[in-house]
């Protein structure tokens, strides 16, 4: 399997298992390399868009949908806790995990709490509201902000 | 990328910030668009779609227009 590809899974494992953001080191123990080679890789994923990085080019800050910063999407699936980066990726975290899930957020302006299970079928019924202020094609400009 | 309670409380956010209205989501749809786009996200074969790819899971979910369109130049 392609490094690049190994360390990828391996974030995302991370992620999936714990619900918080690996350290580098975390990442070379599960794919049996160095740090270096490791740093390496994710600046390789962050050009492809696979993950955002911090400025300090070594910290994950987004593995889509997992956050690795704390945030108001939050998802509660498997007896633990995952941040999600949007409202999108609140639904994405049940979504990749396969698994039951009760996603917790907030209305942006009322700031009303948002509570919605999803289960094997899906999510229940609701009549809340996803709403994307940024264009498709302008995402990437600052996806932190998107 | 936020969650509203109502039509209207989309609005009084977007008059608050200054941004235009954007087409709205109903949950039902935003479930399919996470599980078209994170369903495979775990798995090796996974990878983040094309633009034209983009376009057709879009439009697959009935997200159209230039809004929705990645490569769209006139925003």
């Amino acid at each position: 399997m392609d490094f690049d590809l190994q360390v990828k899974l391996a974030i995302y494992r991370h992620f999936a298992d714990t619900g918080i953001r690996p350290y580098t080191a975390n990442i070379a123990a599960r794919v049996h390399a160095t740090e270096s080679s490791v740093r390496e890789a994710y600046a390789r994923l962050r050009t492809q868009r696979v993950i955002v990085l911090e400025p300090d080019g070594e910290t994950i800050r987004m593995a889509p949908p997992f956050s690795g910063v704390p945030t108001q999407h939050v998802v509660e699936s498997g007896g633990r806790s995952y941040f999600a980066n949007c409202a999108w990726d609140a639904l994405g975290i049940p979504a990749a995990l396969h698994e039951p899930a009760i996603v917790r957020s907030r209305c942006e302006q009322s700031m009303e709490p948002f509570r919605l299970a999803i289960g094997p079928d899906g999510p229940e019924r609701s009549d809340w509201w996803f709403h994307c202020a940024v264009p498709a094609a302008r995402w990437w400009d600052d996806i932190v902000f998107t | 990328m936020l969650f509203f309670r109502s039509e209207e409380r989309v609005r009084e956010w977007c008059r608050a910030h200054d941004s235009p209205v954007r087409p709205l989501v109903p949950i039902d749809r935003l479930w399919g668009l996470a599980t078209t786009w994170y369903a495979t996200r775990l798995e090796p074969g996974s990878r983040r779609p094309k633009p034209d790819e983009m376009r057709a899971i879009f439009a697959g979910l009935g997200l159209t227009g230039d809004f929705w369109d990645p490569l769209a130049d006139r925003f």
